[in-house]
């Protein structure tokens, strides 16, 4: 009799405590070097496609990242709305937009966001956030492949330094993607580092007839580098996520 | 009248439809093989080579780790292909990492390799299906001037020879990697290899320097190697390979 009321209180405390081991949630939102892609426009690789692979159970990964978007016409489209309803306590949002803001052309006016409301917006994302208990984290815009005298430049310079500030003014996590890539792309070499990008000679790549010279969107190997550097980031800014790393305990 | 013609088309859509997908088989080991998700980055030729076709098409990757054309047969990992061939079908075969090591359990003789071959192109033919020969990738491996070394020369051969004896077509995996290699140098060819630094990448905590096994990038390489040989063989396929739409 002992052992049946023992056995059913376990059960009974069980239904309480399992529920309340929910997943958390990682939500990426961002442009076109994040987003995920369809097979057919292999080998095109957004880095929150490999990144999902780095975490256990414990975790799911929401890449609601998309080409083309600024933060202003991220908010516009109505794509930060529904995230901020459905974020919970616990959950993450990895953020890294820039190359869209910046995208001053002509052609791109439907995007370009000056950088005061650059920042406007990223205090939006940070401030809604944090209103679910959930936890921000900024990432700088991963650098472009661009080189001088075979020096890697800067591509994003006024961009991520607006996201220091804001990572400043607001206390918050900061990933600098824009500084890791450009390193690597330094230690790799001027001809290495178009092995990480989308360069595709003609007729090479079924899905790209005519080839590619891409110097800002990633192929599978480069968005999986990349991919390692935000969780290299996420390590050394000791965001509590890391603890839900696949192999961390072994 | 209208009628008729409107059962005859009917009838002839129930023929017409749904129009039959040609397999295209992989059979083959870990240079060829769909990885789990805890052994990425490593990755198989087979993995971005199922996506370079169009809708007729169906790639079925069958290649699994460590088989040698030996325990591919011996672990019944053929008989269900063999079974489930059909006319038009293509079976690209590539053993011989697995088979040339002696040391190894899967271990093949020269004539137990060729006899095996034979077997796999054979039977394909018997099913109306076409086999083709692929001799095993290159390894990476560079002499002290920096030149890159066979590591399957014996059995790279035995391939090429089964495909003269038998007329079958033959892709030289082991050839076109190495010229591949060669044209990176001894450095460079490390990215097409899963070569991670300690701490790199999570399912790697110690780091990985392997010169067998394939990063995304080497596998794309690969695969991309393997697509420009049926084009230069003139197979049938090529009329399959997966066309964007004009923009």
């Amino acid at each position: 009799m002992k052992r049946i009321f023992v056995l059913f209180a376990a059960f009974t405390l069980m239904a309480f405590v399992l529920p309340q081991k929910r997943k958390i949630k990682i939500y990426l939102i961002g442009d076109s070097t994040v987003c995920d892609y369809e097979p057919t426009r292999a080998p095109i690789t957004g880095w929150g496609m490999p990144f999902k692979y780095f975490f256990d159970s414990s975790v799911t990964i929401d890449n609601r990242a998309k080409g083309g978007r600024s933060t202003r016409t991220f908010i516009s489209e109505t794509r930060w709305q529904p995230i901020a309803d459905s974020l919970q306590k616990g959950d993450y949002v990895l953020m890294q937009f820039g190359h869209n803001d910046e995208a001053k052309e002509p052609q791109y006016k439907d995007r370009y966001t000056p950088v005061p409301d650059y920042k406007t917006n990223l205090a939006k994302f940070i401030t809604e956030t944090r209103a679910k208990g959930a936890t921000p984290v900024l990432i700088t815009p991963v650098s472009r492949m661009r080189f001088k005298d075979r020096v890697a430049q800067e591509t994003h310079v006024e961009y991520t330094a607006a996201v220091y500030e804001v990572a400043k003014q607001y206390n918050v996590p900061l990933i600098d993607l824009d500084k890791k890539s450009r390193e690597l792309y330094q230690q790799m070499g001027e001809e290495n580092t178009k092995l990480l990008f989308m360069q595709l000679a003609p007729g090479e790549h079924p899905s790209y007839p005519d080839g590619q010279k891409d110097n800002t969107h990633f192929n599978e190997y480069g968005a999986r580098r990349m991919a390692e550097l935000v969780l290299q980031g996420l390590k050394e800014a000791k965001v509590e996520l890391v603890n839900h790393v696949v192999n961390q305990k072994g | 009248m209208k009628k008729v013609c409107f059962v005859a088309l009917l009838f002839l859509t129930a023929f017409a439809l749904p129009p039959k997908k040609t397999k295209v088989w992989l059979i083959g080991d870990s240079t060829m093989s769909i990885k789990e998700v805890r052994a990425y980055p490593e990755t198989g030729w087979g993995m971005p080579f199922q996506y370079f076709f169009d809708s007729t098409i169906v790639v079925d990757d069958r290649a699994k780790n460590g088989r040698s054309t030996g325990t591919f047969l011996s672990e019944g990992l053929w008989g269900p292909v063999v079974e489930n061939m059909n006319e038009g079908d293509y079976v690209f075969i590539q053993f011989g990492h697995n088979d040339e090591v002696e040391t190894k359990k899967s271990y093949t003789t020269k004539e137990q390799f060729v006899a095996n071959l034979a077997r796999y192109v054979t039977e394909s033919r018997a099913k109306k299906a076409i086999p083709i020969l692929i001799t095993p990738v290159a390894r990476r491996k560079f002499d002290a001037g920096g030149k890159i070394v066979g590591t399957h020369d014996v059995y790279s051969q035995l391939v090429r020879d089964v495909a003269k004896t038998l007329n079958v077509p033959l892709i030289d995996l082991d050839a076109k990697g190495k010229e591949l290699y060669q044209q990176l140098g001894p450095e460079s060819s490390k990215y097409l290899f899963n070569y991670l630094q300690p701490g790199e990448h999570p399912n790697y905590p110690e780091g990985k320097a392997d010169d067998t096994h394939f990063s995304e990038l080497g596998a794309r390489k690969i695969a991309e190697m393997v697509l420009a040989e049926i084009k230069a063989l003139n197979l049938p396929l090529v009329q399959h390979i997966y066309q964007p739409a004009k923009k």
